[in-house]
């Protein structure tokens, strides 16, 4: 045989036959290139232990933190795949018959009278079952995977980011909802969507975290204790009086259920975190103000009021009463909670990005196949080729980053369990009514939220949190960047048709900037990247400390 | 603009500042609800009576015979706070412009002798488009009054307020197009609703069309890409400079909220990822004061390249915009994005104003074509 090999040791040590040579590299080493003349060898492969092959596939970056899609090929439920391309091909014939119709109208409409509520669009979006689609089926919901939920905002984010923002901030607020793991509480809210469904009044959730002077302070348990924390929660026989206010909550006029961050100690707040579920209507809670925002207008941004509003304790969905006994201990677990939150909604947000840089480039895309520049069509301009070709990779970047945060969610995060093989085909393949028959009593007894908190809370690995948020964090910054950078590009490309609303291409920019500043700004979420994924193996590391900001 | 030399310079500049903070900014939120809320005239007539319209006429024409250093000192000071108005400023300056490179003081002196408003004095241009690029230009026919337009006119700037406008036309069976000016309140206009824009809400479009409109042909036949390229040299640095004063009010705003706001316990002025990108707006705010004036100072010492400096300038300038508006809503988090503050219109604007006179990456095209 004549030619060169080229090939890889990673045990240092290799056998060829007949040429009965043992190469000893140093380790780590390749050897690149072994040229043999005239020589017949037989390559036995590498030898390798598995001790050996344990501790390299632990080296930074770990195999697990970077292979979440390779993994879930394997562990998640089969039926997923084919759930995912029914609610893709739902998501899209809504976003055909739906939003696209609307979306400009919309916009037009909430520019004009920024006090104007879309519920036209949010009947819509209850008629067509969105709001329950991805509750399981135990608590009433229609029982289609979390894991699908972002092929869903995606595509209806290429056509309008508001009216899909409308449909993930209701599973932001389930999700945070999910993450306190109280089951007595998300079955009676779960519940209560489902029964807006049927009789026409759509049930919505909101999250209220942020506060007038708590943006980033609120969302990270590291600067709660030296921030500005203001929405107090004082204990009383039997509930809580809440006072203060919540601003910029997405949907917040619209909802029906609002998930609330409270402190009882409003200096100490790490560890005295308090999520409630107030209800529209409650005494002591009121709408303030909408804001008057550049983008995503249809998606109303509300002021949350509480002026001594009682929230009684079977409407507490986690204080320190539920989090004393976990092993981790109260910061570590309210942390972990809100890792649970954050890796979650990130994952909608960075689709939301995708389709952000979806919809730029296919509006950028038929604009160049219809216009043509100095006599030729856009589109045969070598330039704009590659601008085109750019824009499709931000958009395939994009949607690669946000699957596999949720793979990462599937396997180590919320929707972990709900994907374990057994209780998804139990689920799938059982119908509602004798779920509803055999397992609805059992959620209102508290061992089954103790259950569930034991394996949320304390049997998820620290390891298991981080690549859980730090995806999130990861997909975030990388899908949100894209989809900015695709509408400045679009708009360039579009030149004059690309500044005019009628062309959309100007709306997705505006709509496209906020998904940089909510879920943590970009430059949060970058600190977070690396808090979750590159410190760990490095403890002198500091992150949010007095010293290293 | 980094240099004031003159005395009338130094005028220029502290009245635009001082029209700008206290006249321009107060109103700033309220004149960007246009179309759903009132046009600002009352403040455009300021603008008018402190002469901000006429920096570029000649004196013999009325106007105050300036440099180009002294548009952009306006359309700086006025970006600052509400590019709008630098929009309707500049969209009428062009067509000064036009007017000048084509030789033809009679038409300028029409429009400008009489004009005691400023509604009088505006036309109408489409000014976000180059018409050498573009297939759609409306037909001019030639008959025994002279000419007559028919077609349409996408986004024409000011074409819902203006009475005249001047309008890329060819001539029937023509390759190269001639500029007319238009009367928009002759029969034959139909004037679309203000087009929805991303930015310089102030500074309304239209789409326009004509049926047979009477139009006057501006200098020669055919020379309208002469006359296009002569007027986009001299104003893309006008435009540049609106793109400055844009990014010196959005790098204000920003590090005067992160002196004040507080996360974490601190000031986020003192968070370093902050001061990091603050100190990067800095250096791009600075960076582009410099070019600015170094283009404006070729171009009033007719040095031999001054229009390949000013076509370079105003395409690097208008991008560093883009990139420091976007952070400048940034910094501020979510404030930044909303209408309470400048920001978001200042990131709306800086990415408008770059598409005038066309498509970027045909002017960077253009612009390497000018050198090799």
């Amino acid at each position: 045989m004549q030619g060169v090999v080229v090939f890889q040791s990673q045990d240092n040590t290799c056998n060829i036959e007949g040429l009965k040579n043992h190469y000893n590299a140093a380790d780590g080493a390749y050897i690149d290139a072994i040229c043999f003349d005239n020589i017949n060898f037989k390559y036995e492969g590498i030898m390798i232990s598995r001790a050996q092959i344990k501790s390299l596939i632990k080296r930074e970056p770990g195999f697990e933190d970077i292979t979440c899609s390779l993994r879930a090929t394997v562990k998640q439920p089969k039926g997923i795949l084919k759930e995912s391309k029914k609610v893709m091909a739902i998501a899209r014939k809504f976003t055909d018959e739906v939003v696209r119709p609307m979306s400009l109208e919309l916009d037009k409409k909430m520019h004009e009278d920024p006090e104007y509520l879309p519920w036209e669009y949010i009947q819509k979006v209850n008629e067509w079952g969105l709001y329950t689609m991805f509750i399981p089926k135990i608590f009433g919901g229609q029982g289609y995977s979390l894991s699908c939920l972002f092929y869903l905002l995606e595509e209806i984010g290429t056509a309008c980011l508001a009216m899909s923002n409308l449909i993930g901030v209701h599973y932001l607020g389930y999700a945070s909802l999910i993450s306190s793991w109280n089951m007595k509480m998300i079955d009676k809210i779960s519940r209560d969507v489902a029964r807006g469904e049927k009789t026409g009044e759509p049930c919505i959730i909101s999250l209220a975290i942020t506060e007038p002077n708590a943006g980033t302070d609120s969302q990270n348990i590291e600067l709660m204790d030296t921030g500005n924390l203001a929405c107090h929660a004082q204990k009383t026989d039997n509930g809580y009086i809440i006072n203060g206010t919540k601003i910029f909550i997405s949907s917040g006029h619209l909802s029906t259920w609002h998930i609330v961050h409270a402190y009882t100690d409003l200096k100490k707040g790490s560890e005295n975190t308090i999520m409630f579920a107030v209800k529209t209507g409650s005494e002591g809670f009121s709408f303030g103000r909408k804001e008057k925002k550049m983008g995503q207008k249809a998606c109303v941004a509300s002021e949350l009021i509480f002026n001594n509003c009682f929230v009684p304790d079977e409407n507490v969905c986690i204080d320190n009463r539920g989090l004393r006994n976990r092993s981790k201990g109260i910061w570590h677990s309210n942390e972990q909670i809100l890792a649970y939150i954050w890796g979650a909604s990130r994952i909608g947000v960075s689709s939301f990005g995708a389709g952000a840089a979806r919809g730029a480039y296919e509006t950028a895309l038929k604009f160049a196949s219809e216009t043509e520049i100095n006599g030729q069509l856009l589109i045969n301009h070598e330039w704009c080729q590659c601008m085109l070709a750019d824009m499709y990779i931000n958009a395939a970047s994009a949607r690669i980053a946000y699957t596999e945060g949720n793979y990462a969610n599937g396997l180590y995060g919320l929707w972990k369990i709900l994907n374990l093989k057994p209780l998804y085909y139990l689920m799938k393949y059982t119908h509602v009514k004798f779920l509803d028959k055999f397992y609805m009593w059992l959620w209102n007894k508290p061992v089954m939220t103790l259950i569930f908190r034991k394996l949320c809370l304390d049997f998820q690995k620290d390891a298991e949190t981080a690549r859980v948020d730090g995806w999130g964090s990861l997909a975030k910054v990388l899908c949100t960047d894209a989809g900015v950078k695709n509408c400045m590009m679009a708009i360039e490309i579009m030149g004059q048709a690309g500044i005019r609303h009628d062309r959309r291409a100007e709306k997705i920019l505006r709509d496209a900037k906020l998904l940089q500043i909510y879920e943590g700004t970009n430059q949060i979420n970058r600190i977070n990247v690396f808090k979750r994924l590159i410190a760990p193996p490095y403890p002198q590391t500091e992150i949010f400390t007095a010293g290293n900001i | 603009m980094m240099i004031s030399v003159s005395n009338e310079l130094k005028m220029i500049d502290k009245a635009a500042f001082e029209y700008s903070r206290k006249i321009l900014a107060p109103e700033r939120e309220e004149n960007d609800k246009f179309p759903y809320g009132p046009f600002f005239d009352h403040l455009i007539e300021k603008a008018y009576d402190l002469d901000f319209f006429h920096s570029l006429l000649p004196e013999s024409l009325g106007g105050i015979g300036q440099s180009i250093s002294a548009i952009c000192t306006i359309l700086e000071n006025i970006s600052r706070e509400d590019s709008s108005l630098g929009g309707i400023i500049l969209t009428t300056t062009a067509t000064h412009e036009i007017l000048l490179a084509a030789d033809a003081q009679g038409l300028l002196k029409q429009l400008t002798e009489n004009a005691d408003t400023f509604k009088k004095f505006m036309v109408a241009y489409p000014l976000f488009s180059n018409p050498s690029e573009t297939n759609h230009l409306c037909i001019a026919e030639k008959n025994k009054n002279g000419y007559s337009l028919s077609g349409a006119q996408e986004f024409l700037v000011l074409g819902g307020i203006s009475d005249h406008a001047i309008i890329p036309t060819k001539m029937k069976g023509e390759a190269e197009y001639s500029f007319f000016l238009v009367n928009l309140n002759d029969a034959g206009v139909e004037k679309s609703e203000p087009i929805q824009s991303l930015g310089l809400h102030s500074c309304p479009a239209a789409d326009v069309s004509f049926a047979k409109v009477k139009g006057k042909l501006i200098g020669k036949q055919g020379d309208g890409e002469t006359y296009f390229e002569a007027m986009a040299s001299r104003l893309s640095i006008a435009a540049a400079a609106m793109a400055c004063g844009i990014m010196k009010g959005s790098f204000k705003e920003a590090a005067d909220y992160c002196k004040k706001r507080v996360q974490g316990g601190r000031k986020i002025i003192d968070w370093s990822e902050v001061k990091m990108t603050l100190a990067q707006m800095a250096i791009n705010l600075k960076t582009a004061e410099m070019v600015v004036s170094s283009a404006c100072q070729a171009m009033e010492n007719n040095e031999p390249d001054w229009q390949q400096c000013a076509k370079a300038a105003a395409i690097h300038v208008h991008e560093m915009a883009c990139n420091l508006t976007n952070d400048g809503i940034q910094v501020m988090g979510g404030v930044g994005y909303m209408k309470d503050f400048g920001q978001e219109k200042r990131f709306r604007d800086a990415k408008h104003i770059q598409a005038v006179f066309g498509l970027t990456p045909m002017k960077k095209l253009r612009y390497l074509e000018s050198i090799v």
